[in-house]
């Protein structure tokens, strides 16, 4: 189990990493009402949330949980290879340089303006953590609800397959190619946050 | 058919004119079994400058479709509000009440030769709504095994359009509130008073109504009404947050 976004202190890591398991069983278990484990009641937590798992998370002043993802890598089991491998027209997308990108969570209560600079620096960590890490492409199982939002963003993003109506929802597989161009395309759309401001005092800017 | 949609996605990332991405999207249109698209932000399009409209409809219902000022009020329009993912149009009335009105516009529609269609919604935080359409000709059903490509096919357009009309002017700055305006605002959407909104945030009266009236030019609105329909629409204030209890 490894966090990656480094305005977390060590003593507080464990702390931001129980809050986000408490805010990921808020988000898709009460809220969005995926069908998935439930830890102590409290926490969600599955299978692939192991030694290997990789956090990426934007946390407050205090350590506490504001949004998080986690990367699987695709040359161990991971959520598109081992359940959805259907949503892929060809093969499975899988290397040492390409991640799944999954539990992609906002946590609840931040208010939209609040929400949305969190959500900016979540997906900000989430190229800046590829660049550092040779990490060449995203891949990510997604609900088309959120299709129009992930493209917005302005990265570089391609289907892997037609979407499918699994469980209720329409779901589609997505790649997203990584390169030093990336944080560009996002500023152009307003969505990029520099490593120095998310490091500093950002979260508490009015 | 996968492998069209992948081809068109890697087509129109590259390009750079609303005329290149028209030609593109006629041809997927085509190739996928419909006969018209439209990709169009849901606003008045004659009035609003920096609106997205591309289509292949015949001209004569766009320009009727213009004088009925139907961008905002046209029913696939307003069901493409209440739902995230796309609908066949034979499902309208299961996402909207229609009106008499709404079937006329319907049945003008199909005069018009266009027959049965599938809309996708596009919906990007702090902007306008739009839609992406495709539509076959009269008598003609869409194949109900091309939606899920139609989605892709409208969701990688949308965005495509976005790109182009970047390119051609920066989006605008949104206004910020500060924390303390932005609270006022939300319970201004509550309805409620300057006067009340001081007792609950413990502010002076004075200072409430001064809060507003930043928040108004920063907006450039005249009208408390009209900021928070501004802060909703941009997201500044949530509707969860207007309306929980």
């Amino acid at each position: 189990m490894r966090i990656v976004e480094s305005s977390v202190s060590t003593p507080e890591q464990s702390r931001t990493l129980k809050s986000m398991f408490e805010a990921r069983k808020q988000v898709f278990v009460d809220l969005l009402k995926w069908d998935v484990p439930v830890v102590d009641g409290r926490f969600e937590l599955d299978q692939f949330d192991d030694e290997d798992a990789i956090y990426v998370i934007v946390a407050g002043l205090e350590g506490q949980h504001l949004g998080s993802a986690r990367l699987l890598g695709t040359t161990r089991p991971h959520i598109l290879g081992e359940l959805y491998p259907t949503l892929c027209a060809g093969p499975v997308p899988t290397g040492p340089d390409t991640f799944e990108i999954t539990r992609f969570c906002l946590g609840l209560g931040q208010g939209a303006a609040r929400r949305r600079e969190t959500r900016n620096r979540l997906v900000s960590a989430l190229v800046s953590t590829a660049l550092e890490h040779g990490i060449r492409r995203y891949t990510g199982v997604a609900e088309m609800s959120w299709l129009q939002q992930i493209l917005a963003f302005g990265w570089d993003c391609r289907p892997l397959g037609p979407p499918c109506a699994i469980g209720g929802s329409l779901l589609g597989a997505l790649e997203i190619a990584i390169t030093e161009q990336t944080p560009r395309l996002l500023e152009a759309n307003g969505i990029w946050v520099s490593d120095d401001l998310r490091n500093g005092s950002f979260a508490e800017a009015a | 058919m996968f492998d069209r949609v992948d081809g068109f996605v890697r087509e129109v990332g590259g390009l750079e004119t609303e005329e290149a991405l028209a030609g593109a999207l006629a041809r997927v249109t085509l190739d996928l079994g419909y006969r018209y698209f439209a990709l169009t932000h849901h606003v008045d399009v004659g009035r609003t400058r920096a609106a997205i409209r591309i289509h292949n409809y015949p001209r004569e219902w766009a320009r009727w479709f213009d004088e009925q000022k139907l961008g905002q009020t046209d029913p696939v329009h307003r069901a493409s509000h209440m739902t995230s993912i796309g609908f066949p149009w034979s499902c309208l009335d299961r996402l909207i009440a229609l009106s008499g009105r709404d079937r006329e516009i319907l049945e003008a529609a199909r005069e018009q030769g266009i027959g049965d269609g599938f809309t996708v919604p596009a919906h990007v935080p702090g902007e306008a709504h739009g839609s992406v359409s495709f539509a076959a000709g009269p008598g003609e059903g869409p194949d109900s095994a091309t939606f899920p490509l139609m989605q892709l096919v409208g969701a990688f357009s949308f965005e495509a359009a976005r790109r182009i009309r970047r390119l051609r002017e920066p989006p605008p700055l949104l206004p910020r509130l500060t924390e303390r305006q932005r609270e006022c605002v939300t319970w201004a959407a509550r309805g409620k008073s300057d006067w009340e909104i001081s007792r609950i945030l413990g502010l002076s009266h004075e200072t409430v109504i001064q809060h507003l009236k930043e928040a108004r030019e920063r907006y450039g609105v005249p009208k408390r009404t009209l900021l928070t329909v501004h802060a909703l629409f941009d997201g500044t204030i949530a509707f969860f947050d207007v309306l929980r209890r």
